[in-house]
């Protein structure tokens, strides 16, 4: 490779492994690469400039240290990837966020914090001259339950007179999304999973018409949006940007309109609905003595081979065993195909300030898939599992009853989560044996005889062909047995 | 136009941020409304939108 002139005079460290991020290609003039482990991200000759203005304010430092960016820092130029001298002006390097999540598997809650944040980041650049070029719900992450802002890329300095150019971005990929949950009580996961980009305001305001058009910020944002896209539709946006600033467009302005969203975004709120709740009382009981048992046994498989780095507690409820295990284990993510069981999760974890447990809303039957570009722009759940114990709690009937999903498929599942961990991972299983009263609530809604796999000789013997099984328990009321295996290497 | 974003900010979604900033914001959209208006009718429809 020939650098070309400006590049920085020598670079020295050798990488063995480096690949640019299949989802930061939209703005080139920067890209996030992965280095040996590390998350770099490479900033072209302009992009530099931003950044260098960026680090001198007041404002940025501040809010890395208050933990709501990312933090990040400038490489010494001999630490530079060998590949990538000469490629880049200038390389950062992040913190590396624990499990990388999408906001299609965030609760109402946890998006609406996440638009918080971002509009407090901008409503604080704003006035020390800064904007951010974009306003996508993928500029956040999480730290357990702490939004943090990551795409240090979108930052740049404000010009004034110009309107903040991802308004549209966040109206698509958060605002909507929470008007639909709040005003229409609807899900909105799967609209953000299927489109990349988010909801469009043509879609929106079909399902606001009649006196649903009155609800907060929907005329606005949504009906006024939508009319003045199509209206719209031909002109330039830099055009439009000249004569906004002609007009008296001014950064007061911007802010106004800032505040303006952020009061109808802390407005925007979701209760599930009341029947919600009562049903669900009932699908995870045990006794006090099942419940003492099963809390001592996930202990013990989480300690007795070392601490472990990730743990995913899959069909976590209310999390009870997520805590348990955080104590253990560096960090837990919690997946639950709820979304008002998450958000319950959620606020409660954010009011105890809980920092290593991240709550997701997930269908283990329908895991995310990759998704954006080629597939590859978001990556699937299963790309990004790469975790050293596996809690699968009361969680495998749900899956093999309920959803008819076979005994062995589960099972290579859960041991395919763990694809690096190797003799020290760790799979936490329960088996709730067909005679288990929620057992046979699962069946009685299945042909009799639909499946004779279903019993707990078969389950051991699947399960110890992937796995060496250190330890089961039956639990005290006779229907449920624990296991705890390590995965077979089966290379 | 110079220095074009990377993103499509949208040009209706540049306008109708001032109408959700509040009151000094309409007035500015209703200029720049009047302004494309008047200009359409003074020089015939060069920039056709
Ligand atoms: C019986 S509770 C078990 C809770 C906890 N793991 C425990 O052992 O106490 C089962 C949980 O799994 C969730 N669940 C059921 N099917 C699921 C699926 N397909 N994907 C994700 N979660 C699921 C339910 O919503 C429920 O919260």
């Amino acid at each position: 490779m020939v650098p070309p002139s400006s590049a920085p005079a020598t670079s020295t460290t050798p990488e063995t492994d480096l690949r640019p991020d299949p989802g930061s290609f939209r703005d080139p003039a920067n890209r996030v690469l992965h280095a040996d482990g590390q998350i770099l991200r490479g900033l072209g000759p302009r992009a530099a400039e931003d950044w260098q203005a960026l680090v001198g304010t007041e404002f940025f430092p501040r809010l890395i240290a208050e933990g709501k960016i990312c933090g990040t820092e400038a490489l010494e130029p001999q630490a530079v990837p060998a590949s990538q001298a000469g490629q880049w002006s200038t390389v950062l390097r992040h913190e590396r966020i624990p499990f990388v999540s999408y906001p299609y598997e965030w609760s109402f809650a946890m998006l609406r914090d996440a638009a918080l944040l971002h509009l407090e980041i901008l409503r604080t650049a704003v006035p020390a001259g800064f904007t951010t070029k974009d306003g996508s719900a993928y500029n956040l992450q999480w730290r357990g339950v702490e939004p943090v802002f990551i795409d240090i890329g979108s930052f740049e300095p404000a010009r004034d007179g110009e309107p903040w150019a991802g308004y549209r971005q966040f109206c698509q990929t958060m605002l909507y999304p929470l008007l639909l949950q709040a005003h229409l009580g609807l899900d909105f996961q799967p609209w953000l999973r299927s489109r990349i980009d988010g909801l469009e305001a043509g879609q929106l305001r079909k399902l606001f018409d009649g006196t649903r058009r009155f609800r907060a910020g929907v005329l606005k944002h949504v009906h006024l949006h939508d009319a003045m896209q199509n209206r719209f539709a031909g002109a330039s946006t830099g055009a439009v940007r000249e004569q906004l600033k002609d007009a008296g467009f001014s950064r007061e302005l911007v802010l106004a309109t800032l505040r303006a969203i952020d009061k109808l975004v802390r407005r925007l709120d979701w209760q599930p609905p009341q029947s919600h709740w009562s049903d669900y009382r009932e699908t995870c009981t045990y006794s006090d003595a099942d419940r003492e048992q099963k809390e001592e046994f996930v202990a013990t498989a989480l300690t007795e081979a070392g601490r472990p780095g990730l743990v995913l507690d899959l069909g976590a409820n209310d999390g009870t065993y997520s805590r348990l295990a955080a104590r253990h284990a560096d960090y837990v993510v919690a997946v639950e195909s709820d979304p008002a069981v998450v958000d319950q999760l959620y606020r409660r974890l954010s009011a105890e300030g809980e920092r290593r447990i991240l709550p997701l809303v997930m269908d283990l039957a329908d895991p995310s898939p990759g998704g954006g570009w080629r597939g590859v722009e978001r990556a699937s759940f299963a790309a990004r599992a790469d975790a050293d114990a596996v809690l699968a709690l009361a969680v495998v009937h749900h899956l093999a009853i309920g959803r008819n999903v076979p005994l062995p498929e589960i099972l290579d599942w859960l041991v395919g989560l763990m694809p690096t961990a190797g003799g020290d991972g760790r799979l936490v299983v329960e088996f709730v044996h067909p005679d288990d009263p929620m057992a046979v609530r699962l069946l009685a809604n299945k042909p009799a005889g639909i499946f004779p796999d279903y019993h707990r000789d078969e389950f051991e013997r699947l399960l110890a062909q992937r796995c060496t099984i250190v330890r089961r328990t039956e639990l005290a009321s006779g229907t449920r047995t624990l296991y705890v295996g390590t995965p077979r290497d089966r290379g | 136009m110079k220095d074009l974003a990377y993103l499509d900010a949208g040009s209706g979604s540049l306008i109708v941020q001032a109408v959700v900033g509040g009151v000094a914001g309409v007035a500015v959209a209703a200029k720049l409304y009047w302004r494309r208006l008047t200009s359409r009718f003074r020089k015939q429809p060069s920039e056709q939108d």
